[in-house]
C-alpha cells in the first residue's frame, strides 16, 4: 500500500476507534502565508462599449484549508452559488464538495457564457440572461481543479475547487481561517493555494480542543 | 486539385496540425489543472500606482492555408491556388483610472490581406479612449480603429470570428476604382471585367485597383464618439479615408483630412437577445492620386461613396446569428450612380462545448449604368455559401475549416469555390 493510502486507512481506523461525541467537536485554526496579489484584470474593451467603469477589483490572495479524509459524499447534493456581477465572478475562488451543485446567476444587465474545458468538469452553459429560471446550474461530480471563463468576457475566470471532503475554508485575505466541526482523529490537513502549490501537514484532532496549524 | 497542389495543400495542414499539437502540449503536461497560457497572460499584466495604471500585453497567432480556384475570391491577392498567410498580432490594452482606456494592435504577416504587397509589420490599431462618466452614455477616442458601420467588426478578429473570411460585403471586390475615376461607362464597365481592358493589363492588375463596399474592418484614422443610453446605442466617426478605401490609406500620414467621411450607427437593444442597428456612412472614395482623372470641374466631393446599412444580431445559450444589408452608391460624375446591394445571413451553434459549425449565406446585387445604346448592369451579382466548423482545442487554441462555394453571373467561369484552414492560438 502505498504512504497515502496508509495514512488514509489510519485517519479511518482512528476515527471508527473514537466515541460518536467526540468525532463532531474538534477544530482547528491558523495562519497561511499567501501567495503574492496578482494585477487586476485589463479588460478588453476595443470594439464594444462596456457600459461600466474601467477599473476591476484584483484578486485578493486567499487559500483554501481542508481536512483530508474519507469522508462520504452527501446524499442530497448540496448546492452554491458563483454569480457574474460587474463582469466579474464572485468568489473567484469556491471550494465544494464532490458532488455538490453551482448556480451561476448572472447578475449583469448583459449576457454571459460560462464554459469550462478542464477535465474535471467540461461544460458550456451558452448565452444566458439575468433572469432566465432555473438559474443554470452544473453538477461538479469528480475532484480537481476546474478553471471558469466567460466566452464574451476574454478577461473573466474563476476556480472551482472540488474536494472530497465536506470540510474546508476560505482563508481572510490575511491567511487566517478558522475550521469547525471536524471529526476527531488523525487526519491530513491542507492548504490550497494555486494550482501549483498545496501544502499539507498531518494533524491529531481530538474532541473539545483547538489545533493551531500554520502553513509557513 | 492536381497532386502538387494535393501535397502543398497537405503540407500546409500538417504544418497547421503540428502547431496545434505543440499548442497542446503543455496543456496537457498540467493535466489540464490550468493553463500555461493564463499563468503567461498573468505575467504580462503590469500595474502601477495601487493598480490605478494598468496594462496587458497579449496576441493571437493565426496560421491560415487556402485552397481556391482562379481567379481568387475576395481580398486573396494570389495568382496561385494555394495561399499560405502566417499573422501574428500583438495586443496592448492600458487601462488609466476608471476613466481612460488606449490600445495598440501590432501585426507581423504576409500584408494586410493574404497575399497582398504591404509592409510586413504594421501598426494597425491604436486608439486613445476617454469615458468621463461610468454608465458609459459618452466615449470619445481618436485614433486609428475599426469602423463602427456594422456588426461584422465586432467580430472580425480571428478568435471571434466563426469563419476564416469576411462576408461579401467586406470583401467583394468591385469594379470601382479608388486610383483613377472612371470617365465613361464603357471604362467602368471594363474595370468590372463586363468589357475588354487592353489598355489595363490582366485581371490580377485590375483586381488590385477595385474597392468593396467596406474593406474588411476599415482600420482608417479619426475620432469617434460613441455611447450606451438605456437600450440604445450610437456611435458617429470622422476618418480619414471611405468605408470602401484600401489598407495602405487608412494611416492618417497616408490620407490627409481634405475630405474626411462620417459613418455612424446607431442601434436598439431589444433584451440582451436581440440588438437592431442602422448605420450610414459618405465620404470621397477616391485617393489623392486619382485628382488628374476627374472629370472637368468636378472635384473630390463628387466621388462620394455613400452607404446604408442595417443590422440585427440575435443571441440565446448556444445559437448566435447576425444579419446585414447594405446598398452602396459610388457616385461617378458624367457616368452615374453605380449602386449595388448585399446581405448576409450567418449563423453559428455551439454543438459541444468545444465544438461549433457555421453556415452563412451572401448576395451581391448590381445595378446599371446608362450606355450609349441603353443600360448595362456594372457589376457581376454573386451568390455564395460559406459551410464551417471549429473546435476549441483548449482556452486558447482553435482550429477552423471553411468551405465556400460561389456562383457569378459569369459568361465564362460561373462557380468559384475555397477551402480555408485556419489554426489559432490565443494568448
Amino acid at each position: 500500500m502505498t504512504a497515502p493510502g496508509l495514512r488514509r486507512l489510519a485517519a479511518v481506523l482512528a476515527t471508527l476507534a473514537l466515541p460518536p461525541a467526540a468525532v463532531a467537536q474538534a477544530s482547528a485554526e491558523g495562519r497561511v502565508e499567501l501567495a503574492k496579489a496578482l494585477h487586476a484584470p485589463v479588460m478588453n474593451k476595443r470594439y464594444g462599449i462596456v457600459a461600466h467603469g474601467g477599473v476591476l477589483s484584483p484578486f485578493p490572495p486567499v487559500a483554501v484549508v481542508y481536512l483530508e479524509g474519507p469522508f462520504p459524499r452527501p446524499s442530497t447534493p448540496p448546492t452554491a452559488q458563483m454569480a457574474q456581477k460587474d463582469l466579474m465572478f464572485m468568489p473567484w475562488l469556491l471550494p465544494v464538495q464532490a458532488g455538490s451543485r453551482v448556480e451561476f446567476p448572472n447578475l449583469d444587465d448583459t449576457y454571459h457564457n460560462i464554459f469550462s474545458y478542464s477535465p474535471a468538469k467540461r461544460f458550456d452553459l451558452g448565452r444566458y440572461r439575468s433572469d432566465e429560471r432555473p438559474i443554470p446550474s452544473v453538477l461538479f461530480d469528480a475532484p480537481g481543479l476546474v478553471t471558469l471563463r466567460c466566452d464574451i468576457h476574454e478577461h473573466m475566470r474563476a476556480l472551482i475547487l472540488v474536494l472530497d471532503t465536506p470540510y474546508f475554508v476560505v482563508s481572510d485575505a490575511q491567511g487566517r481561517y478558522r475550521l469547525d466541526g471536524l471529526p476527531a482523529g488523525r487526519y491530513v490537513l491542507k492548504a490550497w493555494l494555486d494550482s501549483k502549490t498545496t501544502l499539507e501537514r498531518p494533524v491529531l484532532l481530538q474532541g473539545g480542543a483547538t489545533l493551531h496549524a500554520d502553513f509557513p | 486539385m492536381s497532386t502538387d497542389a494535393r501535397t502543398r495543400m497537405s503540407s500546409i495542414a500538417r504544418a497547421i496540425g503540428a502547431a496545434a499539437v505543440c499548442m497542446m502540449a503543455p496543456g496537457g503536461a498540467a493535466l489540464g489543472q490550468d493553463d500555461p497560457l493564463d499563468r503567461l497572460d498573468d505575467r504580462l499584466t503590469f500595474g502601477a500606482w495601487n493598480d490605478n495604471l494598468r496594462a496587458r500585453l497579449s496576441g493571437t497567432l493565426d496560421l491560415e492555408g487556402y485552397y481556391l480556384r482562379q481567379p481568387a475570391p475576395g481580398l486573396i491577392f494570389s495568382e496561385g491556388n494555394e495561399v499560405f498567410n502566417p499573422r501574428l498580432s500583438l495586443f496592448l490594452d492600458a487601462q488609466v483610472g476608471t476613466h481612460v482606456y488606449a490600445f495598440v494592435e501590432s501585426r507581423a504577416d504576409n500584408g494586410f490581406d493574404p497575399g497582398e504587397p504591404g509592409p510586413p509589420v504594421r501598426l494597425d490599431e491604436y486608439v486613445l479612449r476617454f469615458t468621463p462618466w461610468d454608465d458609459g452614455r459618452f466615449n470619445l477616442q481618436i485614433g486609428k480603429f475599426a469602423t463602427v458601420v456594422g456588426n461584422w467588426s465586432l467580430r472580425h478578429g480571428s478568435w471571434d470570428n466563426p469563419f476564416v473570411t469576411a462576408p461579401l460585403a467586406y470583401e467583394n471586390l468591385t469594379g470601382v476604382w479608388d486610383t483613377t475615376a472612371a470617365r465613361e461607362t464603357s471604362e467602368e464597365l471594363a474595370w468590372a471585367g463586363l468589357r475588354p481592358a487592353p489598355t489595363y493589363g490582366g485581371e490580377y492588375l485590375q483586381e488590385y485597383h477595385d474597392v468593396p463596399i467596406i474593406w474588411g474592418p476599415s482600420y482608417a484614422s479619426g475620432a469617434a464618439v460613441f455611447g450606451e443610453i438605456g437600450k440604445v446605442d450610437y456611435a458617429f466617426e470622422l476618418k480619414n479615408t471611405s468605408l470602401s478605401s484600401r489598407p495602405e490609406t487608412w494611416a492618417p500620414t497616408e490620407t490627409q483630412w481634405q475630405h474626411p467621411t462620417l459613418s455612424g450607427r446607431v442601434g436598439f437593444l431589444a433584451g440582451e437577445m436581440w440588438n437592431f442597428g442602422f448605420s450610414a456612412s459618405a465620404g470621397t472614395y477616391l485617393q489623392p492620386m486619382a485628382a488628374p482623372t476627374l472629370a472637368p470641374g468636378k472635384g473630390f466631393d463628387q466621388y462620394l461613396e455613400v452607404v446604408m446599412g442595417q443590422d440585427v444580431a440575435f443571441a440565446w445559450h448556444h445559437l448566435q446569428i447576425w444579419a446585414e444589408i447594405y446598398e452602396a452608391r459610388f457616385e461617378i460624375p458624367e457616368v452615374g450612380n453605380a449602386r449595388t446591394q448585399t446581405y448576409y445571413v450567418e449563423a453559428k451553434y455551439k454543438f459541444t462545448p468545444q465544438l461549433f459549425g457555421a453556415l452563412r449565406w451572401n448576395q451581391q446585387l448590381f445595378s446599371s449604368l446608362p450606355t450609349a445604346t441603353g443600360t448595362a448592369r456594372w457589376g457581376r451579382n454573386v451568390e455564395r455559401v460559406d459551410v464551417g466548423t471549429g473546435y476549441r482545442l483548449t482556452p486558447h487554441v482553435e482550429v477552423k475549416l471553411q468551405y465556400s462555394l460561389e456562383h457569378q453571373d459569369a459568361n465564362l467561369q460561373n462557380w468559384g469555390d475555397m477551402l480555408a484552414l485556419q489554426f489559432t492560438a490565443r494568448f
